[in-house]
């Protein structure tokens, strides 16, 4: 490190040790309590970022950089990338949910016109495992039948053979000759059907499953019986406290209420899918995935590769929500078809096989039970919840219950029931959705029936100062002033509000670092295999790189998507911005030291007396002033180049290196109208007050809060996944009568931004994706509740159900 | 590769030299008077295509495109395999989403449940002939302005379908530009900023 | 798809003569040596054929037929015809049609998306099979498609019919022929044999007549005209759906009314996707005459054609969808809806 770069990167002062130094960054909410707090960082650290105000191009809006390709159609997505050569790989899958294979026949499909390759599965991925030796070996004898070596079928739609053609349409018909027999088996797919003790056993015995980079999975060794794994007792934000019989004994008021959340379909436009290129140097990957390099790591993993001979690329993808991570069955498949046929092969899912074996949010049913002072302070919380993600685990119901509201006593069970059904995944937030839609409904029960107003009693039992700030700016934009008490609108179509709030980690994937380049005509690059799903981080990278180099976003080029660059963290848990931005502010601010040393002798000024502005490097007293392109020429080779990884959170973790201090906070205000002839309702604005650190991109962030809230409000409404139970069949497989939210029925959304400042990185920006979905579906049904006097327990509310409520309210 | 290929190369080549019959006989039968004029019509125009490759002639984005497609084909997957034109996407495949939105004759349709043989005597138009002379579509500006794209993958349906809407209705309100999108599947949420970037573009802000 | 020949007819007589099947008759397993069917706007046609359900081997294209393709006024009796072939936008925007048969372009406009409104023609629409997802599925070999038992009536029955849903509960999916029986509408058919005239309502069947087919179409026969009597009346249709952007319906219905002075003279009410046909409200139809509409008088009118019906397990809340798409149909014709 060089004098001037030294002198450059601290504002602050040097400890002893000379490894790290002691600096002033911004904390608390802009425009209520902003101060400064001092934070030991590492030597390399940029020095601190101001706040918002005073820069020039984070924090403002700033069109995506990629907005042409996409509003052109010039975006190549993995479903439209053509290889020379390439083939069209197709699945058969099981119409069974539980059945052993006694025979597979591929000949008569393997000389079908155009086929190159097909194989029979043998390893089925994405669902539990038998944990126990034993169990595994007395399982290995079904699960690996002797005979056919082909594992047994557990729900329909389970993968059983590929074939890649020279067309899609040759692999479509060659999949019609391929000859199976089943010998079916008893099966179970309805959760209470699953839990009685003599129902079929979905697996021999305990199982496991670990999670994904965007969650999912279940804490290992819980005990099982039949198909009911658990209880879990402690998660990710610790475990029981207090003591929750004595906590009841002091209420005043107990509410009790059993809740239903149904599961949810990730439903993204792109569907899963990947193009395997397997040559003998390396194999390439053209993936729609959420994390190239997990990605990357779990294929090398399957396939026995060094990770240096696999790449994985993902120049655009069509959404994913948590469902796409890993290599996937489809993913398997492609890899082995294209070693098979020595060709490139694409496997795309068709929508069927996207909405009946693409992963979902778990159902759950809560047994939630608050106790109460007539004041409203909270004595008491138990929850047990049963949750089903089908031949998956992982149906938890998050921390809401136990983390949002200040209760000395607190206490929980959770079990996963396993059924023949597909398996579910990671969705958008997992288990919170569903916690929020118990707690938030609990609380706003309470508050009825004391005659308390939500945002007051909540003003009182939630210590959350940020969600505190949330609902008073929230409640002024929405006008909450105006709720009327529950059921007291009349007439056959009746207006409510309601809120709820919510709560996200904030969780940092330190596999983030990037590289970024000069090259001697002045053009900047940004290298990283960070992906960008939609939500816009190609065009924050940017932002970040054009705020220290003084350029314009539009100056910089992001590559990213690509597994030849640095590693970059996979998009899940809301960590993609918080945890690559300050890797990608850390090389910009080195960049930026490199260029003053080398303009420092052009300009006859000390590199510490530098700036970066419009594109110049000048004095800071505005003395002598040279462009960067100029500069650039006299760069001693062609090209600069910086490379940065993530910086530990300024402070530390709370919890391993992985889970931050701070929490990402929300509050949600809904109006609905509900039509009590026919049972529908209708919501016509909502209020949504977010944190998410530092904004870097309102435009975009402005987007995500958009699409959290519709997404909720399509589960909250509309969404339901029908399985026939003589069957195991999934009967709506599509995006018709599995219904979602459609431009009819985008209600107003007001979205309050909030500005935090935690002081943990170089630009102390986080996440959005998560928490916006969090609180929108409690919202709704309690704004409903609000309407009609009536609460509704289970979702979706679909006309059956508020009719069904309103019967037994004796409102109709 | 024996087998159906085969067969149908056979039975392609039978149609083939049947037409041709029926060409020359249908030209004898005109000046016959005793055959009916609807045996006439159906011998001269009754050519039977298919089930193999078959020529059609495509207009599509004014440019013409001579092809041998199957009558099983749709227009998506032509546009998408034959003629590299990628933006036009399939994400149901069923006619739900309208992520394949292309105009034929100006009108929105969706190009996966439309058969190429089908659209020969109409104008194709798909998000790549949006764009005219290098400058974008009002439509494709205002949804870069007002970040109306997020994964993008439903772009290119909502643009061509929100364009048509300007096409006949150039200051439209909020709701007909709901209605103009109802069958535009966005999983990620970019409805309120379409809505919003849609009336833009016809000059118009949202309230 | 599977490989199929295809046919451009240049005439509705070249069509018959090229066609030999219909999409029930593949459907339903008879017949097996046949294979070609008509395609108009090939909509519901395409998603059969990509659920592999119909074994169609030729197409016959009637698109480009322009006779078939128009509406036109009788100068004499005043009557409308109007040809298959009209799409459903077309017709939703027709002013002859919203003017004297609003019912129709009010259906017509609240179909599917504006995609399929575009492409899909009345002809079709009222030709298209139903949506139960047992029959669409290829994995369920349904009564209706030759089998022995029909799943949903145990089974996922949430958008089923709550009429004569004893034997195949399918619910009525034309929204345009619930409009289309309620203004009177006769359909012309075509065959080899020649032209036929048949009054809509019969034209529709219920399962117990013959459950492989909704209609008394012949193999390879044609709508060539839809006929609307000229009948002063004042009609309307109301479609209740889960949601507002595309969505089946869960319950629609059509009226028109005739008026003297303030008493009501006549009645026709038609429900949808109620039963296997459209099915008419013949209690409530024949309490309206006489009577003035009122709210009150249209709640009870909605009530007593609901009052026989029998929901299946998971469809109650069809009924309430019902009477309220009768009732606002009903206030809507009487200019008192809200």
């Amino acid at each position: 490190m060089s004098e001037g770069e030294k002198k450059a990167a601290g504002k602050g002062t040097l400890t002893e040790s000379k490894k790290t130094k002691t600096i002033k960054v911004p904390i608390g909410i802009f425009g209520v309590n902003i101060a400064e707090v001092e934070r030991e960082v590492p030597l390399d650290e940029p020095p601190p970022l101001p706040v918002n105000a005073e820069l020039n191009v984070l924090g403002k809006p700033t069109k995506r950089l990629d907005g042409h390709l996409k509003v052109t159609g010039a975006a190549r997505y993995t479903a439209d990338i053509q290889l020379s050569g390439m083939l069209y790989g197709r699945i058969l899958r099981s119409p069974h949910p539980h059945a052993k294979i006694k025979s597979i026949d591929l000949s008569q499909a393997c000389k079908q016109p155009g086929v190159r390759a097909a194989h029979i599965i043998t390893r089925v991925v994405g669902t539990a495992k038998e944990r126990d030796e034993k169990t595994r070996a007395i399982d290995a004898k079904i699960l690996f039948d002797s005979s056919t070596g082909v594992p047994i079928v557990k729900y329909v739609g389970q993968p059983v053979a590929a074939i890649a053609a020279t067309t899609d349409r040759a692999a479509a018909e060659a999949l019609e000759y391929i000859k199976v027999e089943y010998e079916p088996l008893p099966f179970v797919v309805d959760m209470y059907d699953a839990m009685k003790p003599d129902a079929p056993k979905v697996f021999q015995g305990p199982t496991e499953q670990e999670g994904t980079a965007g969650g999912g999975g279940a804490p290992p060794g819980l005990p099982q019986k039949g198909n009911v794994r658990g209880p879990e007792v402690a998660g990710l934000l610790g475990g029981d406290r207090g003591d929750v019989k004595a906590g009841f004994a002091e209420a005043d008021l107990v509410v009790e209420n059993e809740y239903h959340t149904q599961i949810q379909m990730h439903s993204a436009l792109e569907p899963h899918g990947l193009i395997a290129d397997w040559r003998d140097d390396a194999l390439t990957i053209y993936a729609s995935t959420q994390g190239t390099s997990s990605l990357r790591d779990d294929i090398a993993h399957l396939f026995n590769l060094p990770k240096n001979k696999v790449r994985v690329i993902t120049e655009f993808m069509g959404g994913g929500f948590g469902a796409k991570f890993g290599a996937g069955n489809y993913g398997i498949a492609a890899i082995l078809l294209s070693k098979q046929a020595k060709a490139p092969v694409k496997l795309m899912h068709d929508r069927k096989e996207e909405q009946t074996c693409a992963g979902f949010r778990p159902a759950s049913v809560q047994n939630l039970k608050i106790g109460a002072k007539n004041d409203g302070t909270l004595t008491a919380i138990t929850l047990s919840s049963h949750g089903t993600a089908g031949t998956a685990l992982g149906a938890g119901v998050g921390w809401a219950a136990q983390n949002l509201y200040k209760c000395a006593n607190f206490s929980s069970q959770h079990f996963d029931v396993l059924t023949n059904q597909s398996p579910g995944c990671a969705f958008r937030a997992p288990g919170q959705p569903q916690g929020c839609f118990a707690i938030e409904q609990a609380i706003d029960e309470l508050c009825d029936r004391l005659g308390l107003d939500p945002l007051e009693l909540r003003d009182k039992i939630d210590a959350d100062e940020m969600r505190k700030q949330q609902r008073n700016l929230g409640a002024k934009a929405f006008d909450w002033s105006k709720r009327k008490r529950a059921g007291s609108d009349k007439g056959a179509i009746r207006r409510g509000v309601g809120m709820a709030q919510g709560e996200w980690p904030r969780f940092v994937d330190m596999n983030s670092s990037c590289e970024l380049r000069l090259t001697n005509d002045g053009g900047v690059e940004v290298l990283s295999s960070v992906q960008d799903i939609g939500t816009g981080i190609r065009t924050v990278l940017a932002q970040v790189v054009a705020e220290e180099l003084g350029l314009l976003p539009t100056d910089i080029v992001v590559r990213i998507g690509d597994t030849v660059f640095p590693t970059g963290p996979a998009s899940g848990g809301s960590v993609t911005t918080g945890s690559i931005t300050p890797a990608v502010r850390k090389a910009a601010h080195h960049l930026k030291l490199k260029i003053f040393d080398l303009a420092s002798s052009k300009l006859s000024a000390e590199p510490e007396d530098l700036i970066m502005k419009d594109g110049k490097i000048s004095e800071k007293n505005g003395g002598n002033s040279l462009t960067l392109k100029k500069l650039a020429k006299e760069l001693p080779t062609d090209q600069l180049s910086v490379f940065a990884s993530r910086t530990a959170d300024y402070g530390g973790f709370e919890k391993g290196n992985f889970l931050g201090f701070g929490r990402l906070s929300s509050v949600q205000f809904a109006e609905v109208l509900v039509d009590t002839e026919s049972g529908r309702i209708h919501i016509e604005r909502i209020v949504a007050a977010h944190s998410c650190g530092r904004p870097l991109n309102p435009l975009a962030l402005e987007s995500q809060i958009n699409g959290g809230v519709l997404q909720g409000i399509s589960w909250a409404l509309y969404e339901n996944r029908h399985v026939d139970k003589a069957s195991g069949i999934v009967v709506n497989p599509n995006v018709e009568q599995y219904k979602l939210v459609g431009a009819k029925e985008v209600p107003k959304i007001e979205i309050v931004l909030m500005e935090e400042y935690l002081g943990r990185s170089a630009t102390d920006a986080t996440g959005i994706g998560e928490p916006a979905i969090v609180p929108t579906a409690a919202a709704i049904a309690n704004a409903v509740a609000n309407a009609i006097g009536v609460r509704i327990l289970s979702l979706p509310m679909t006309p059956d159900k508020v009719l069904a409520a309103l019967k037994k309210g004796g409102s109709r | 590769m024996a087998g159906k290929d085969d067969e149908y190369e056979r039975k392609q080549s039978r149609d083939i030299s049947r037409r041709r019959f029926l060409k020359g006989a249908g030209l004898t039968a005109l000046s016959m008077a005793n055959l009916s004029e609807a045996q006439a019509a159906k011998e001269a125009s009754a050519a039977i295509r298919g089930p193999g490759a078959t020529a059609v002639t495509l207009r599509v984005n004014n440019a013409v495109h001579n092809l041998q497609v199957e009558p099983c084909e749709t227009l998506a997957e032509t546009l998408r395999t034959q003629l590299g034109m990628t933006g036009t996407k399939v994400s149901c495949d069923r006619g739900t989403c309208s992520a394949c939105t292309v105009w034929l004759d100006g009108a929105t349709m969706c190009a996966c449940m439309t058969l190429t043989v089908d659209v020969q005597d109409r104008a194709v138009t798909t998000i790549e002939g949006l764009a005219q002379d290098g400058k974008l579509h009002p439509v494709q500006e205002a949804f870069i302005e007002k970040d109306a794209t997020m994964c993008g993958f439903c772009t290119p349906g909502m643009v061509m379908s929100c364009a048509a809407l300007l096409a006949r209705n150039s200051s439209p309100t909020l709701d007909d530009v709901r209605e103009a999108t109802c069958g535009n599947f966005c999983r990620c949420g970019t409805y309120p900023k379409v809505f919003a970037a849609t009336l833009a573009a016809a000059g118009k802000g949202v309230k | 798809m599977k490989r199929f020949e295809w046919v451009d007819a240049k005439s509705a007589q070249e069509a018959v003569k090229l066609t030999d099947s219909s999409a029930a008759d593949l459907m339903g397993g008879k017949n097996t040596s046949a294979g070609s069917v008509i395609k108009a706007g090939g909509i519901d046609l395409l998603d059969l054929l990509k659920e592999r359900v119909l074994p169609a081997t030729r197409l016959v294209n009637v698109r480009t037929i322009a006779s078939l393709h128009k509406v036109s006024v009788d100068g004499e009796s005043g009557d409308v015809t109007i040809g298959p072939l009209m799409t459903l936008s077309e017709l939703a925007q027709h002013k002859t049609i919203q003017e004297r048969y609003t019912a129709l372009s009010d259906a017509a406009a609240h179909i599917a998306t504006p995609n399929i409104r575009n492409a899909a023609t009345i002809g079709g629409n009222l030709l298209q099979r139903p949506r139960c997802w047992y029959f669409r599925s290829s994995e369920f070999n349904c009564l209706k498609k030759g089998g022995n038992t029909c799943p949903a009536i145990h089974g996922e029955n949430k958008y089923h019919a709550v009429f004569d849903n004893e034997i195949c509960p399918i619910a009525h999916p034309s929204t345009t022929a619930v409009a289309l029986v309620a203004l009177g509408a006769s359909l012309e058919l075509t065959s080899k044999q020649g032209v036929r005239e048949v009054v809509l309502e019969e034209f529709f069947v219920g399962p117990d007549k013959d459950v492989l087919r909704e209609n008394v179409l012949s193999s390879g026969e044609l709508i060539s005209a839809i006929r609307l009597p000229n009948k002063s009346c004042k009609s309307a249709h109301i479609k209740m759906g889960e949601k507002d952007s595309f969505d089946w319906s869960t319950g629609d219905c059509a009226v028109a009314i005739q008026v003297k002075d303030i008493t009501i003279s006549s009645a026709s009410i038609i429900l949808g996707a109620a039963a296997p046909t459209p099915w008419r409200a013949k209690q409530a139809e024949d309490f309206l005459v006489g009577k003035t509409m009122s709210e009150s008088t249209a709640h009870e009118a909605a009530k007593l054609a609901l009052a026989k019906a029998k929901p299946l397990s998971q469809n109650e809340y069809k009924v309430a969808m019902l009477e309220v798409a009768i009732k606002r149909a009903l206030l809507k014709t009487s200019g008192l809806n809200r």
